[in-house]
Formats: C-alpha cells, structure tokens, sequence
C-alpha cells in the first residue's frame, strides 16, 4: 500500500525488450479524478506504459501501484480482478469482440463482474443510449462505423464504473472529427463520474482538456510545457 | 520475385513451429494411413499369388476328383492308354512341424522326374550342397525353403519332424533347400517338397490331390471326351480365382477403409494447408497492394505447398511402410484363418505403390493451398486484406459446400441404385453420401449452435453467448476440421454398429446351427449308406444320456463358376439347424427330405443369382447333374457359399461313404461330464478324431470373427487420430488467429484460468456438434455397410441393430478427442502474453 491519495503510483519504473529500453527512471503520481494525457509521437513508449499501469505488462525494474496496490506483489489471477473491477481499457483498434453484439459487448466487463444479468443488461442498453447508441445496440461490431465501435468501446470500458480508465489511442483510428468527439466524450464521462483518465496520444486534440500533459522522450516522463 | 515471398513464407514458419509441425504430422499421418493398407493389400495379394504359383507351377489344366481324391490307377491309365501327355501327379497336405509353433506348413508330393515341365523342384535352384538325387532314391527325405531353413535352423542332413493331421509324428531328412526364381526368388512361400510316395505315407493315402497337366486345345478336347468316372478336368489356377473370389471382397472393405482413412486425411491436409493460406490473406492483399503479381503469388504458394507436403508425404510414406508391416501380418492371419489354412508370408510391396502415396501426399497438399490462394489472388488487394470479407468467404464457400450436398448426395443413391451388383458403385455411393453429409456439417454445426446461443446466454449469460458465439464463428475456418471429426466418429459408430450387427447375426446363426452339444471331428470313417447308425455309431448313439447323434460329410466341388461347399447331413433329433430364407413352394426342408433338390446357401445364391425354383448344374460321379434349388437358408460360412442336402442323396450322387463330422446331442438333465467321459473312452481307440464342445466352437468361431475385425479396429483408430490432429491443429491455429480477442478479454478482466475454460467450453462444444451429428451418418453408414457393402461383398446377409453402445462410444471420442485437442490451445491461450498480443495489429 502507499500513503499518498494517488490512484496511479509508478516509481523507478523501467522496461526494457532485450536490449531496446522502452522507459527508464518513470516516476509518476496521478491523483484520483485527475485527467492526464500522455503525448508522444509513435513508437516512443506510451503504450508500453499503459499496459504497465494496467497490469498487462511487468516493468524490467521499479514499482506500479495501482489504487494502492503494488501490482507485482499480485499474482495474475489477483491482477485480472484488479482489472476486472478497477480498469476500464479504450484501444486505438476498438478491440471489441467481433462474435458480440454492441450490447453484448458492454454488458462483458459487467458479466466478469458478477452483475446479475438483467441489472447488466439495463445498465448496458442506458449507456449506449447516454452514447447514442441504442439504435446499434444489437449490431455487431462489423456492422458499425469507426465512430460508432469507438464510442461502444467507450461504453464498454465504462460500463461497471472503474477507478481508472486507460485510453490508448483513441483517436488514432478515426477522422479528426469523430476524433474530437469521441474524446470530447470520454472526457465528460470520467469528469462527470470523477474517473481518472489517462489518455496515451500522437496528437494535441487533448492539451485543452488534460489536466497534465506528459511527454516521453528518450524513454524518460517529462512534464510538458502547455 | 518470388524470392522474397519464399522467403517471407518460410520465416512464416520458423516462428509458427507448431504450426509447420502440425502440417506435417497431418499430412504424414494421412499419407500413412493410405499407403500402409496399400502396401499391406499388395504384400498380401502378391504372398498369396507366389505360394499359388509356386504350388501351380506351368500347369494349363487339372484334373481333379468330384468330391474324393483321384486314384493312383487314374493316373497310370492316362500315361499308358491315353499318353503322350505332359502330366505330374501332385499330392498335396498341410503338416505341422516340431518347433514351429501352431503354424501350419504346406508339403507337396510329386514325381521329381515328371516335375521338370511344372514347377521344376527337382533341378531348381538347388544349392551346391543339396542333392535332389536322394529325394528320389530315399524315402522319408525332403527339400525345404531356404527361408524356413534359416527360421528354424535346420541344416542339410537335419532330421524333421513333421506330423499330418492328428497322426503320429515322422521324422524326414532334409536333404536340400529350394528358391523359386521364376515365383518366389525369397522362397518365402514355397512349399515342402518330398517324393509322392514319402507324403502318400504320411497321409496314409494312397491317392492323388491332382494331375496338373499342359494340355493343347486337342489334348483338351480328347481328355473331355474320356469322361473319366469321378474325375473333372479343370483350368489350373482355379484355386486362385477362389482366392480371388473370396479374399478380394476382404481387401476391397480394407482398401475401403483405407480410402476412409485417406478422406480423412485429405480433409486434414486440407484444414491445415487452407488455414496456412487463408491466416496470410491479408498479407497477400498488402503483397498484391505493393505490386507482386497474381502469378508470382500463387507460384510462391504452390512452392509452399510443395515443399511441406512434399517433406510431410515422404515421413508418411515411412511411417505408411512401418504400418504396413505389422498390418500384413493381421490381414494374413485373418485371410489364412478364413480362407486357406497355409500360413503365407509377406513379401515385398510393388514400389508403384510408395508414387502412388506421393502423388496423393503432395497433390492434395498442392489443391488445398490452391483454392484459398486462387480466391485470394482472385480479389482486389483491399478486399484481400480486410478481416470481414474473409470471413464473409469463409461463410461464402461454407454455404456453397452446403448446397452441393443436395446433388452429391443424389449422385451417391444413384450410383447405390444403378448397379445393384457392382462393389464398385456401393463404393462409390457410400463415399459420396459421406462426402454430401461432411460438406453439409459446417452449415449445420453453425445452425445448431446458433439456435443453442439464447439458451447458453439464459443460463451463462454473456460468456455463456461468448463461447457459442465464438464456435459459431470459427466454424467459418474450422467447419473442414469439425467434417473431419464428424467423418472420423460416424466411421466410428457405423463400423461399430455393423460390426455389432454382424456379431449379433452370426452369434444367433451358430446358435441355430449348433444343435447339438458336442462334434466330434472324424477322419477315415466310413458310414453305411443304408444303415448309417450301425457300428461304431450306434453305440455312440446308445450311450444312456445320449438322445441322438447327426453326421455331417463335408466336400468342396470345383465347377466351371468356381467352387461349391457340398455339406451333406443326416439330421439330429433337433432337425436341421437351418434358418430358411426364401422358401419358394411348400416347406423346403421336407421337400429336400424328399429328395426333390437341395438348398443353398445365400452366399451362393447371391454369387450365382440363384433362387428358390432355379436350377444348379453340380459335377457328380456319374456326370454333370442339375439339382433343383428349394430354397436360401442364412450361413456365414467363409467358403465362398455352398448347398445342403441329405446324406443319403449325397452318397448315392458321389458315391461318397466318408464322414467328416459327428453331432452328439445330449439329453436335458444328464450329467454331462460323465457322459463325455464315456464319449471319450468309446472314442479312445479312434485317434483321428477330435472332441469339442459347441460351446468351445462358438468360441472359436466368435474369436476369428473378432481377429477379422481387429485390423478395421486398427484403421478406425488411426482414422479417429487423423481426425484428432486435425482438430489439434485447427484449434492452434484459431489460438494464433484470435490472440488479439483473447487479450482484450484479459485487459477486461478475465482471468487465465476463465480463458482457458472459455476455450475448452468452445471445443467441447464444437467437439458435441460433431458428434451429435455423426451420429445420423453413422447410422446411415452402418445401414449401407449392412446392407449394401456387406451383401455385395461377401453375400451375406444380416439384421442391423442400433445398439446404443457404439453411438455413445463415438460422442464420447467426440467429445474427448476435442477436449484433448483443446487442452494445449488452451493452455497457450490463457498463458500467452496480453501486451505482446494486443501490440499486433
């Protein structure tokens, strides 16, 4: 456990993939309802730090904490629950589940969770109709557009209400537009709900909306100049 | 140009080991399976023709005695009356050896100075330090193969102890060994060979098996003319075309099963080498989009092909060698047990055979991989590379596969119906009905799961639709897998139910044929034809507890068609033992009591499509003579088929006083130990002849059937393994294709271990869908085996039974093949790393 109010702890982290060193020396707080946006252009490490922060990835060296537990003292079961109850993930590709429909899709994380089906089924259906959505909700992903995948991965990765929400490119795979409000959305979601949102990004759409913007350059977290 | 796409391929599978490794094995095991029931068929075929030859020899015709051997006066009345004459005298009898065991050896009597035209034994490769001379000059000397000269250890000078029937033993020295350049080089099958005289004293006969003679059409003719009493000239390998006959049909079930193995293996081959293609899809779309040719494309691909099933066949051909060896051995035993009591070993395979299993290896390796590639290279390079229409065409050709079902099917009930003889059509008919029902399988796993969805959703929720979902969807990329399986299982249920048809059909016929409760097998008894129960058989017949006896005279006819079993009988007091199938006109067991005709057997009544009311043309002692046909009765005899009639009409046709077989029956409250021990002490003194029980007969006879099946057991698990490493290979490769799935299920939350249950729920499902419908095909398989394979085979008619033990056998090898298959996928499913699989795209 560590005494600090932070919902995301790093400290001393590195990682490093045979002799490539992804990051080095991160040291990073980010304090519950905060909005922190990582910015960086491909390929610098800030997907690789996400999946640290969540849990999918293990550092070379140094501590994660996540909501005051130090992850490599979990084993993975424990991990998976952590991130069963406590994560919401939004991927750059919309990784939803080709075989579910859009509801099935957001009712998943609250199916691992044990949310009895008709509560999950409701909670999901109210969701996609917050998103507009409830036109789309018994489509499958195929049969959506960009737009629309991104915004049931948003549901989806809300759905039962986690801590933390990790978005990785979420942008990345739509047109400026539907870029901005997708974001624009994801913001208002974890703002209105007070979820902490860390945003990994190539692109400067969320320097208006972040509360901090970090940079990694040379592997090392900077603080950004805004 | 096509370097570099080599080159990508092949690094392809250097970081997909498993992936190459599973293509081999599949394809080798295919490959293995068809070309070891092919060598072994051809091993045993080729054993069979030599031990004919060499027994044979240059022979145009022979002359053969109608029901009894020939007479030694026969012969030197042809030399002195009817001469000049190429003929050699053969005496011919199967003898047991001290020290080889149960096998049985076959010894050939003949006239060493006559022999030179035949089988020229007396001046044949002889070795240097045989002398022949002394076959001649001493008795008791005989020559050897050089094989079995090695097997046993015996040496030139050596004594042997050889033993005929149930008479004493006689010791024989060997005095040379003998090859056979022309049949048998190995002189693997080759026959003992002694002086006519030397074998005439062991069988303590003074008789001829035959006269082999080489005859001009003239000498023909005048030898037809003599009409010799008892005696019927014949072409000479008549023998072979019994084997033929009947031995063929059990080669052809073989190499049925063998094709089934290949179908198999084929689908196997095909899931693996389409899958290899259809993962790269979307790479050939970039390849294409960067400028490669279609041309250069499907080069690479076909190269590809090659080169795994080119590497994969050869395994197989090795391993189908290795197979082929230890399957010979049980198709010879059980030809041997069926057919001819010679032991006949195998020789070497023709090498068209191994081309044969390479053309099959690498030409089904090169189609697979064509049709995917061709549909790839067909498209543009956008539609090449998007996921959504590869799965669109996946259902494309799964749908198409499923409405040629229609017409295949119809095409296989026509080749069924249209030659109700031909082997060959019910061949045909059952591989295509097989063939409609696997391309129709996918379509009706997906329908079936489908229409499961709700309910697994109701009762698992979510995860419950994730796992049929999910089946659902692979069933695009594994539906040639989950055929596989389902061909594999139905093959599973529907040889089992046969095969427990069939049991259950001969078990009821040896009860109805077995009456009495003990048989005694006799040799040299004669039997008064007017006073059968006199003698020695009447004070059998009076022993107190005894109720009856019935006599049995067995003999073998050789016709222009082939032979015919004679079994001529004097009934038990429990009446004949027959079950009557076609009974023409009035009760055909009273009238062939009456001596108006015969009844035969459905074997021979369907080989010479013959009826109750026809008439069959029998060689007697007093000429060719037509006995009416009263009537089929079942019987599942291996002798290719044969009639039934009183005893006393067969003595006064062939002129027969000879017994073979003694019924004893018992009475129902009799102390039967005590009366078998008087049995045996009023036999004692008749050492050619043999007590056994019926129960140790239906034994016996229970245990052959069982060897006979033993091989098809073999092949059905080598089928249900080829199946199984299809499947394998079709789940790891679905591990590889759903990795990113499988990670965003982690990232939720769910753990290794509810990965791993998740894709084991799915196999076991895909697993149940295959296995539930198996079981219509199997049935429909065990009905045309039954009904159609069987009768057109061997004659044979039989009940078929649905017994719930074979159908539940083959879900449960569903079910666990599939779990089994699902278990490593699983394992790297739910161990594999998140960021690792989440970073691909």
């Amino acid at each position: 456990m560590t005494g600090s109010n932070s919902d995301v702890q790093l400290v001393g982290v590195a990682k490093t993939y045979g002799d490539s060193t992804v990051l080095t020396d991160i040291d990073l707080e980010v304090a519950h309802g905060e909005f922190v946006a990582l910015l960086g252009r491909s390929g610098t490490g800030k997907s690789t730090l996400l999946n640290l922060i969540g849990g999918l990835d293990e550092p070379t060296q140094g501590d994660v904490h996540l909501l005051g537990r130090l992850l490599s003292s979990l084993t993975e079961s424990q991990r998976s629950q952590l991130r069963a109850k406590s994560l919401g993930f939004v991927f750059q590709f919309f990784n939803l589940i080709p075989t579910l429909t859009a509801r099935e899709n957001v009712e998943l994380p609250l199916a691992i969770n044990a949310t009895p089906k008709q509560e999950g089924r409701k909670r999901a259906r109210t969701l996609l109709g917050e998103l507009g959505l409830s036109s789309c909700e018994n489509r499958f992903p195929e049969e959506l557009s960009g737009g629309e995948q991104q915004r049931v991965a948003i549901a989806r990765a809300i759905a039962h209400d986690p801590a933390v929400i990790l978005a990785d490119e979420p942008t990345g795979n739509l047109d400026l537009e539907t870029g901005k409000s997708v974001l624009a959305l994801l913001y208002e979601i974890c703002r209105r709900r007070g979820r902490t949102l860390i945003v990994a990004t190539h692109s400067d759409e969320v320097l208006g909306l972040a509360d901090r913007v970090l940079t990694i350059s040379n592997a090392r977290l900077e603080e950004a100049r805004r | 140009m096509i370097w570099p796409l080599l080159t990508a391929s092949r690094r392809f599978y250097f970081r997909h080991p498993l992936q190459l490794l599973l293509a081999i094995l599949g394809v080798a095991l295919g490959v293995a399976v068809f070309v070891g029931v092919d060598l072994a068929n051809d091993s045993a075929r080729r054993a069979f023709e030599q031990s004919e030859a060499s027994l044979v020899g240059s022979a145009t015709h022979q002359l053969i005695g109608v029901g009894t051997e020939i007479p030694n006066e026969i012969y030197r009345e042809l030399r002195l009356n009817h001469g000049p004459l190429i003929a050699a005298p053969v005496v011919e009898t199967e003898i047991r050896l001290a020290g080889a065991g149960e096998r049985s050896f076959t010894l050939i009597g003949i006239d060493p100075l006559e022999e030179l035209d035949f089988r020229d034994y007396s001046g044949m490769s002889l070795d240097v330090e045989s002398d022949s001379a002394r076959l001649i000059v001493e008795p008791d000397t005989v020559l050897i193969p050089a094989s079995l000269g090695a097997a046993l250890g015996i040496e030139l000078g050596d004594s042997l102890t050889v033993s005929v029937d149930r008479r004493a033993a006689v010791p024989l020295t060997v005095v040379g060994r003998v090859g056979d350049q022309r049949y048998d080089p190995d002189g693997l099958n080759l026959p003992l060979v002694a002086d006519i005289a030397t074998v005439q004293e062991l069988r303590d006969s003074g008789t001829l098996t035959r006269i082999d003679l080489i005859l001009t059409p003239d000498e023909l003719t005048r030898l037809e003319g003599l009409a010799l009493s008892g005696i019927t000239i014949v072409p000479a390998p008549s023998r072979s075309r019994v084997f033929d006959e009947l031995s063929s049909a059990f080669r052809i079930n073989l190499t049925a099963l063998s094709l089934l193995a290949l179908l198999v293996g084929v689908f196997l081959i095909y899931a693996t080498m389409s899958f290899a293609v259809l993962q790269r899809r979307s790479l050939f779309g970039t390849y294409r989009a960067l400028g490669v040719r279609r041309r250069s494309l499907l080069i690479s691909v076909l190269c590809e092909a090659a080169a795994i099933g080119g590497i994969a066949t050869f395994l197989g051909v090795l391993l189908g060698y290795a197979l082929a060896q230890g399957l010979v051995e049980l198709m010879l035993r059980t030809i041997g047990d069926l057919y001819f009591s010679a032991a006949v070993r195998a020789v070497e395979p023709s090498p068209a055979l191994y081309w044969k299993g390479l053309l099959v290896g690498v030409g089904t390796s090169l189609l697979a991989a064509l049709v995917p590639a061709l549909e790839a290279t067909r498209v543009t390079p956008r539609t090449a590379m998007s996921r959504a229409e590869l799965e669109r065409t996946a259902k494309r050709v799964t749908s198409m596969g499923a409405k040629l079902a229609a017409p295949c099917l119809a095409i296989g009930l026509i080749a069924l119906a249209a030659a109700p003889r031909s082997l060959t059509g019910a061949f045909s008919g059952l591989f295509l009905v097989i063939l409609a029902t696997a391309l129709i399988i996918p379509t009706c796993a997906a329908i079936g799961l489908r229409a499961a969805r709700p309910a697994a959703e109701r009762v698992f929720g979510v995860p419950g639709a994730l796992a049929v979902s999910g089946v659902t969807a692979a069933l695009s990329r594994t539906g040639v897998a989950a055929a596989a399986l389902a061909v594999a299982v139905a093959t599973v249920i529907g040889v089992g139910l046969m095969i427990g048809s069939f049991r259950g059909s001969v078990e009821r016929w040896l009860e109805t044929t077995l009456l009495a409760d003990f048989y005694a097998d006799v040799d040299n008894w004669d039997v008064s034809a007017n006073a059968p129960l006199d003698g020695e058989l009447g004070n059998l017949a009076t022993i107190p507890g005894v109720r009856g006896v019935s006599l049995l005279q067995f003999t073998r006819l050789t016709t222009a068609d082939g032979e015919v079993s004679v079994r001529a009988i004097l009934p038990g007091p429990d009446g004949w033992g027959l079950t009557i199938l076609d009974d023409g006109m009035g009760d055909p067991i009273e009238r062939m009591d009456a001596g108006e005709g015969v009844l035969i057997s459905e074997t021979l009544a369907y080989r010479r499509e013959l009826a109750a009311g026809d008439d069959l043309a029998l060689p007697t002692g007093s000429g060719t003579q037509t006995f009416a046909v009263l009537g089929t009765y079942r019987a599942y005899n291996t002798d290719g088929g044969g009639i039934t009639m009183p005893l006393s009409a067969y003595q006064s046709h062939w002129q027969d006083r000879g017994l073979d077989g003694i019924g004893i029956y018992l009475d129902d409250a009799v102390d039967r130990a005590a009366v078998r021990e008087e049995i045996f002490a009023l036999l004692e003194a008749r050492p050619d002849v043999q007590l056994r029980s019926t129960q140790a007969i239906r034994s016996r006879s229970l245990e052959i059937f069982d060897q006979t099946f033993r091989i098809t057991e073999v092949l059905r698990i080598l089928a249900g393994l080829v199946a199984f490493l299809g499947l394998l290979s079709a789940l790891l490769a679905i591990e590889l294709d759903r990795g990113k799935e499988i990670a965003v299920l982690r990232a939720l939350g769910f753990t290794p271990r509810q990965i791993g249950t998740l894709s084991l729920t799915q196999t076991v499902l895909l697993g149940t869908a295959a296995g539930v419908l198996a079981i219509p095909l199997g049935i429909v398989m065990a009905g045309l085996l039954v009904e159609v394979i069987n009768q057109r085979s061997f004659g044979w008619g039989m009940d078929l039974v649905i017994e719930p033990a074979p159908i539940g056998l083959g879900l449960a090898l569903a079910v666990v093949a599939a779990l089994l298959a699902g278990i490593y996928p699983a394992w790297r499913m739910s161990r594999s790393s998140v960021a690792a699989r989440l970073r691909e795209e």
